[in-house]
């Protein structure tokens, strides 16, 4: 039997990757792709509960089911985006992109 | 179990750190799908089977696609990458991320669950069926948001092509 | 009618599914939005009105201090196995907000279908009128902090909406704006407020039935013991604390000092925007949530701050108000030095008074501001006093009922004012003698700014251009109807029939203090000498040129008339501060940095190795855009502003790492 703080550490070390990869990495797909990973991070944290904490059991997993649409969603508008950015500006990197500003 | 979890530990650490580190964008796109896969592997070890098909088709089927598809649509693949680096805040983006994994991990430290028992397996006749009765307003408002998103998609990527067209 | 209490939402119901109507109707039924509008907001009248009914009519339920509270309570989510309850209250003070939110509402929505007439977008003012109308409601009747800082919020979008209603107009825009980040401050403090209640508390339930709430005996008495340890501070009971922390809030919403800048600004909104929202109900929604947390700063510490803060206030906003020619805004600074009068009341322990006088309050500055809506409509859009004059004879409805309000405003007996002003002076009277002065003069300054305005204004001959004309009837019904409220409605709270009434409705266990005729004629006596005063100085011979007042008091006339600098002293100091800061840090990297590496050839090699190497080993992320600023660029602080998602991201990251560790020390 694993213990249940193996998993939480392991769902933290991704998250942290995952975060690093969206404050460091140039490229706006990377950058998507390390929201994926802190997502997915999150969501293994929430079947880890479902499986540890009883009360949880279920509605861990539905919402679990849930993050995963959002981050269907999320990906997708995000890399319409990205594309949409792509053909205005001709680069996809984010720190090029400075129009955030007043 | 000790070894399926080392080595899905192994898989999806290995996964990540390809998908944030690597210089060439499919191959990060790679390692994600790699990554992708072992967190499905976390979801059958730990009974959640109907969570590891979604992960494995919404993610591995659609997501990872989705993420080529732009990482084609945007970089030329073969031949040379012009973004493969990282930026200028990169030395700050480390130190931090480091703070807060350490947070994080210090934090999993002070957890109190007492997680002596296991709960049962969740059925997907019973995830189902709390889907259309406990959560079917939320049910219908995530469905809302994926058709808006959808459409969302759609009109962003489309619009200048239609105008480039003209 | 007891089905009603039990369905309380049905109140905000109604507006709120107007503004949902009109903000999706079609531009050519136009005509309809505003009786969309006004029938909602008097069916919620109505409702109010058959509440007020039911609540005096059924047996009453003792809770805490004798007060009847009926509660409805409706489960929100399941967070585990807690539930988050929320509920509705019906209590005299919900009963009395209700009344005067509903019917200053309805007149002013009345009002506005003349104002607003000409103007295209009519029906935006009417949807947005609307929405506030209903978050208004929704805040008076909830009992869950939570909902109610959510109404709170709502409100303030709500107003920043109207004010910026005319957004075409620069000073609109930017009215709006401030507005919205002034009070925001507040809020701050507020929501800080919030989750420390929630913190030691874990609910934010006020009265909670048989669930676990604020006001339960449990509680209070928990947070009367325990402290918390500040720095610089030292251990602060929790009551202080908190009650402090929630009424910073207040201050924003009720522009108390020093967070007043934005209603005198607020009224570049049309007219009755400046009615409603910044004179009768929004402004008072700072009052009101005092009052409602009354049970919890009952005898705590943030009491005396109250109290001093709403003196200050009054007196300060109204020596301001004595140098202002600007017809709306004079009555701007009469209603923050008006709410600083109620917040005085409150934070010397008189409940009744402070909610007493906020009810009057709204009725006669509702009236004034309708008024002088009238006037500005009736001299073609003039705000400025020293080109009216001799208005009686043009628009005498207009002056009569403005004259009613300016009675009521000025403590005259036996108006409205009078009563209610009186009560809160009572109680200073016998609890605190230096507020008692405090509040003395501002009843003097009161009288005396109003009176120079009714001389200005309706007095003397026409100095303004074309020709001035009386209202439509729509804009004068509501001012009648308000002016028979500001004239009568202090009778319920008079000591002298029936035993005051309005007391015994909102808190029947308190003991009231006597009645003191020395305070009586004190008040009367300088509102009186007050009018003399203007009198002599603007009515005896009309006003020609200069002001008289400029001549006596000269540099003191201009300093007033410039509101004390304050809005000056925010620009040089926290605006331009800011912006200084930034400059600074640009300096020091062109001149220090800059010097350094262009004028040393030799050393510029090796500090530029030097920098390259920090660069590449552990400053970069740091220094790397200070180096960029060498070129001319930036400057560290400058960083946040760099319009790139990713270095937003970081700093927000930075701060949730901040965060979690002070949640550590404290």
């Amino acid at each position: 039997m694993i213990p249940l703080s193996w998993y939480l550490t392991l769902a933290a070390v991704l998250f942290t990757i995952g975060l690093y990869g969206v404050l460091a990495r140039k490229n706006a797909v990377i950058v998507l792709m390390g929201i994926e990973i802190m997502m997915n991070a999150a969501n293994l944290n929430l079947i880890v509960f479902s499986r540890f904490l009883p009360q949880t059991r279920l509605s861990a997993q539905v919402f679990s089911l849930f993050g995963i649409t959002i981050a269907a969603a999320e990906v997708a508008v995000g890399l319409a985006l990205v594309i949409a950015i792509f053909k205005m500006m001709k680069t996809i990197e984010v720190e090029k992109i400075e129009q955030l500003k007043g | 179990m000790g070894l399926f979890f080392v080595v899905l530990s192994l898989m999806t650490l290995l996964g990540a750190l390809g998908a944030m580190l690597l210089k060439n964008l499919v191959h990060c796109a790679i390692g994600l799908v790699l990554f992708f896969i072992g967190i499905a592997g976390f979801y059958l070890l730990l009974q959640a089977e109907f969570i590891a098909a979604v992960q494995i088709l919404i993610y591995v089927g659609a997501v990872a696609t989705l993420i080529l598809f732009a990482v084609m649509l945007t970089e030329n693949v073969i031949g040379e990458t012009t973004l493969k680096g990282l930026g200028r805040n990169r030395w700050a983006a480390l130190i931090l991320s480091l703070v807060v994994g350490g947070v994080l991990i210090k934090a999993i430290g002070h957890q109190t669950f007492s997680a002596a028992q296991v709960a049962e397996r969740v059925s997907t006749r019973e995830i189902g069926r709390s889907l259309l009765t406990t959560y079917v307003l939320p049910f219908e408002v995530i469905s809302i948001l994926l058709v808006a998103a959808m459409i969302g998609a759609i009109v962003i990527a489309m619009e200048r092509n239609k105008r480039m067209g003209e | 009618m007891k089905w009603l209490i039990g369905h309380l939402w049905l109140i905000p119901f109604f507006p709120l599914v107007a503004a949902a109507v009109i903000a999706f109707m079609k531009k050519e039924k136009r005509e309809a939005a505003p009786f969309f509008a006004i029938g909602a907001i008097l069916v919620s009248f109505v409702l109010s009105c058959l509440l007020f009914l039911a609540f005096i009519g059924i047996q009453k339920t003792p809770y805490g201090h004798g007060l009847s509270v009926h509660l409805s309570h409706y489960l929100w989510f399941v967070t585990g196995t807690t539930p988050e309850i929320v509920s509705l209250i019906l209590d005299p003070l919900t009963l009395t907000m209700l009344f005067v939110v509903t019917i200053v509402s309805s007149l002013v929505f009345i009002y506005s279908l003349g104002y607003m007439h000409e103007d295209p977008n009519i029906v935006r003012f009417f949807c947005f009128l609307s929405l506030f109308a209903a978050s208004m409601l929704g805040l008076v009747i909830s009992n869950h902090l939570l909902i109610l800082f959510m109404c709170w919020e709502l409100v303030g979008v709500s107003s920043y909406l109207l004010i910026g209603f005319w957004y075409e107009k620069p000073e609109a825009a930017a009215a709006a704006k401030k507005a919205f980040i002034v009070t925001r401050v507040g809020d701050i403090g507020f929501f800080i407020g919030l989750l420390l209640l929630y913190q030691k508390t874990g609910t934010l339930l006020l009265y909670g039935g048989s669930y676990p709430a604020i006001f339960s005996h449990e509680t209070l008495d928990l947070l009367k013991i325990n402290a918390v340890t500040l720095p610089l501070f030292g251990g602060v009971i929790l009551t202080t604390i908190l009650g402090v922390l929630l009424f910073f809030g207040a201050m924003g919403k009720s522009a108390q000092f020093p967070f007043h800048v934005w209603l005198p600004d607020a009224m570049e909104g049309p007219t009755p925007v400046s009615a409603l929202i910044h004179a009768a109900t929004m402004v008072a929604a700072g009052v009101f949530l005092v009052g409602r947390m009354f049970p919890l700063l009952e005898g705590s510490g943030a009491m005396p701050v109250i109290a001093w803060i709403g003196g200050i206030t009054a007196l300060f906003a109204a020596t301001i108000a004595v140098a202002q020619f600007d017809i709306k805004r004079l009555l701007a600074y009469s209603t923050i030095s008006q709410l600083g009068y109620m917040m005085m009341g409150l934070g010397l322990g008189g409940y009744v008074a402070g909610i007493f006088h906020l009810m009057t309050h709204a009725f006669f500055k509702a009236l004034l501001f309708l008024g002088s809506g009238s006037v500005i409509h009736g001299c073609h859009g003039e705000q400025d006093m020293r080109h009216m004059g001799g208005l009686r004879k043009a628009m005498p409805v207009t002056f009569w009922t403005y004259l009613a309000g300016t009675l009521a405003l000025a403590g005259i007996f036996p108006l409205s004012g009078f009563w209610s002003k009186d009560e809160i002076l009572l109680e200073a009277y016998l609890h605190h003698r230096p507020l008692y002065w405090i509040g003395t003069s501002v009843a003097f300054l009161t009288a005396f700014y109003m009176f120079r305005q009714i001389f200005m204004v309706f007095f003397g001959s026409w100095r303004g251009h074309g020709q001035a004309h009386e209202s439509p009837q729509t804009m004068l019904w509501p001012l009648r109807i308000l002016a028979i409220l500001a004239v009568f409605a202090g009778l319920i709270g008079t000591p002298f029939l029936f035993g005051n009434p309005f007391r015994h409705f909102l808190a029947p266990g308190h003991h009231a203090p006597d009645p003191s005729f020395f305070v009586m004629a004190v008040s009367t006596g300088v509102a009186l000498f007050g009018i003399f005063v203007a009198y002599l100085l603007y009515g005896r011979k009309p006003l020609t040129g200069e002001d008289p007042l400029l001549s006596y008091l000269k540099g003191i006339f201009i300093l007033l008339q410039r509101k004390y600098y304050m809005d000056e002293l925010y620009q040089n100091t926290f605006v331009k501060g800011a912006n200084g800061l930034a400059r600074f840090f640009r300096e020091v990297d062109e001149l220090v940095i800059d010097g350094f590496l262009s004028r040393t050839g030799w050393a510029t090699l090796v500090l530029s190795r030097f920098n390259q190497w920090c660069d590449n080993f552990f400053l970069n992320g740091g220094f790397d855009r200070a180096c960029d600023g060498i070129k001319g660029s930036g400057g560290q602080l400058r960083r946040v502003q760099t319009g790139r998602a990713q270095d937003y991201l970081l700093i927000a990251a930075v701060g949730a790492v901040v965060l979690y560790f002070l949640s550590r020390i404290l």
